[in-house]
């Protein structure tokens, strides 16, 4: 049966200043699968989930839903995790999901009984009435997850999910990942970590400085570019260079050129960094 | 009830739960405020008082010099609690120059001395003590105290010596009847005026260095957490953001402030008496315009503290830039209580702060001047407009989820 298309990203451009993080992006989500975004820091990933989440705007290009509706427009048919998770550690677990759930419009009963189905997959039953205060990396991960599910999304997005996990959280919440698949959702899944996109994902979009470099089940990558592992394959794709991330711009002005120019930190006179460029 | 009326309720419910569920910042916002006040005004004083009791009751050594002693300011000590000793000198040079008794001073052998010279009719004298000891300090005051009842005893005695009625001489202008009484205000425009005189200034301190705070915590404090990546993904649009923390941190402050002006009425009603301060008579206009104009300002505080520390990519970014902000409250709140109402030119109630705080000012006076109002309702208006459009410009930036962290 050919998967229905949910989500389509069209050539979308995304600058910062002077830094270009998405460069000319296209792809398209469909429905029931799990699509990992893979890439090194600084790649795009964030960037292009944000866009999806309708945190940010395209600089060019649109993000769009099945229906036609920009994506920012109909938020509430997703369930986002930031790679942050996002939790207000002076309210219970099940506050911060329903806090979220009532801004989407959910009722508690609804959100409460969703939330207790996937809880219980997670083990997290008996730490919904606890404040998040004291919740281990992995605990906030799973309430992040329990809060972007309550209200029933359609597209779930996750953004390195398991990242400083240990083994059995990590392992968890992939299997949620899979059970949220297996049930109709569908899920993208940002990461830099190979074995897992391997792993969980139906589909694998490796992005390098803002350009899709390759998309594909991970077997399709292997063979494209002949390689017997997914690592070679993604290391034949992204030779390029990282580029260097330039987020605060905020010194730019002739106040700013002043003030980075007497109180800049200096090198220590006779050391040269290679490649540094220290008026870049 | 609209979805957005119920996001905007939802945001600030949650941000007020949030807030009362800090302890460090109920006690920063809410119980010091309301606790300093009542220390101030009543524990201050009486602590004050027990140490001006126990001064009164300590033994003073005074030592007098001169080459006589008059009997009548001797006789003015109370002997209780001073201790005098005489010694004879005669003076060569100013009275005022300590010489030997410069170390005996300082060194606290006496707390005073008291030199008396007299030179045809007039008596000079003058006092050495050490300024920096209370006992010191205490001694000349009573020093100076028996030499002014000594002085009036001397003038009344030249007075019948020349032939003339002390009473009429010392006094020959007087009020006649009770001076409060011949006050044309009302005792409540009374109270009005003298709650014009602190009301307006610590409406304004209070509401600014209020929201501080709050304002920080959830701005520049959810992005430093990482929350409000979370929270723009959500169905809800900026403008209902900045609604929801508006009204949270506008309820934090309105209580705060209201606790706190409690505070500082109970302590002035506790200390003074009970025709001190009374209650204002205000008309209803002028209370409804009292409330819209601390509304108005308000908004416009609170909007811009908001934006303010939105701008900010951390809390310690936030808190440098809202901290020395608060000038810009302090000096027009205390310029304004200098202006005079009477006569006063219209241009001064479109200034922003001024002219909320004037407003304030001439309504506790019952003073509904309508091209006032209107000039100073208009200008708020724009100006709170202002605050929440710079507020909404800051909440619409993308870089709001980026962090220094």
């Amino acid at each position: 049966m050919p998967l229905e298309s949910l989500l389509t990203v069209s050539n979308v451009f995304k600058n910062f200043g002077d830094v270009i993080a998405l460069d000319g992006v296209s792809l398209e989500i469909n429905s029931g699968e799990i699509v990992g975004l893979v890439g090194s820091n600084g790649a795009g990933k964030t960037t292009l989930l944000r866009l999806m989440s309708g945190v940010y705007r395209p600089s060019k290009g649109s993000v769009t839903l099945a229906d036609g509706n920009q994506v920012h427009n109909m938020r509430n048919t997703l369930g986002v995790v930031p790679e942050s998770t996002g939790l207000y550690s002076r309210l219970t677990a099940w506050e911060n999901i329903r806090y979220h759930s009532r801004l989407y419009g959910v009722s508690d009963d609804i959100s409460w009984k969703r939330t207790l189905k996937f809880a219980e997959s997670l083990e997290m039953e008996d730490n919904l009435s606890r404040y998040t205060r004291g919740f281990s990396r992995g605990m906030r991960q799973k309430t992040a997850l329990l809060r972007a599910l309550a209200h029933g999304p359609r597209v779930l997005l996750l953004d390195e999910p398991t990242a400083g996990l240990d083994i059995t959280s990590a392992r968890t919440v992939r299997s949620l990942v899979k059970q949220v698949r297996n049930e109709g959702g569908t899920v993208i899944y940002s990461t830099h970590q190979l074995y897992e996109a391997q792993q969980v994902c139906d589909r694998i979009i490796i992005i390098h400085n803002g350009v899709i470099k390759a998309d594909g089940s991970p077997d399709e990558l292997m063979s494209t570019t002949d390689c017997s592992s997914l690592e070679e394959a993604y290391v034949h794709l992204t030779q390029e260079k990282a580029r260097m991330r330039f987020e605060d711009k905020k010194s730019d002005g002739s106040l700013g050129k002043l003030w980075n120019k007497l109180f800049k930190p200096k090198l220590p006179q006779g050391i040269n960094l290679q490649g540094v460029d220290e008026d870049e | 009830m609209s979805n957005s009326f119920h996001r905007v309720k939802t945001i600030a419910k949650k941000e007020v739960i949030e807030f009362v569920r800090d302890w460090r910042t109920i006690v920063a916002i809410i119980i010091i405020p309301i606790l300093m006040f009542p220390v101030l005004f009543i524990v201050f004083p009486i602590l004050l008082e027990s140490e001006a009791a126990e001064l009164d009751s300590r033994i003073i050594e005074i030592e007098v010099q001169g080459e006589q002693f008059p009997e009548q300011l001797i006789e003015q000590f109370n002997y209780s609690t001073t201790e005098i000793t005489f010694q004879n000198i005669t003076f060569n040079e100013s009275l005022s120059i300590p010489g030997d008794d410069f170390d005996r001073v300082r060194n606290m052998e006496l707390d005073a001395v008291l030199r008396l010279n007299k030179s045809g009719e007039i008596w000079y004298y003058s006092i050495i003590y050490l300024s920096t000891s209370e006992g010191s300090t205490e001694a000349r005051s009573r020093i100076i105290e028996s030499l002014i009842n000594w002085e009036a005893n001397l003038t009344e005695v030249k007075i019948v010596e020349g032939g003339l009625d002390v009473d009429s001489t010392l006094d020959p202008l007087r009020y006649d009847g009770d001076i409060s009484k011949s006050d044309v205000a009302t005792e409540g425009e009374q109270a009005g005026l003298i709650l014009s005189l602190f009301i307006p200034l610590v409406l304004a301190i209070w509401t600014f260095s209020s929201a501080i705070q709050p304002s920080i915590d959830m701005t520049a404090g959810e992005r430093e957490r990482g929350t409000l990546e979370a929270l723009l993904g959500l169905p809800c649009t900026r403008n209902e953001l900045l609604m929801g923390k508006w009204l949270g941190v506008a309820s934090i402050t309105g209580v705060g402030v209201m606790l706190q002006i409690v505070g500082l009425l109970f302590a002035i009603g506790y200390l003074a008496t009970s025709d001190f301060i009374g209650i204002p008579d205000l008309s209803a206009p002028a209370i409804i315009l009292i409330i819209v104009s601390i509304m108005l300002f308000a908004i416009m505080v609170v909007a811009l503290e908001l934006a303010l520390a939105m701008r900010s990519h951390s809390v310690k970014e936030a808190g440098s830039i809202l901290g020395p902000a608060i000038i810009l409250i302090i000096f027009p709140a205390l310029f304004t209580q200098v202006i005079n109402l009477d006569g006063i030119e219209s241009f001064w109630f479109s200034i922003p702060v001024i002219n909320v705080l004037l407003a304030l000012r001439e309504l506790l006076l019952d003073r509904v001047i309508i091209e006032h109002v209107l000039i100073w309702s208009l200008t708020s208006v724009f100006y709170a407009a202002l605050a929440a459009l710079y507020a909404a410009r800051q909440f619409k930036r993308e870089d709001i989820v980026t962090t220094l962290s």
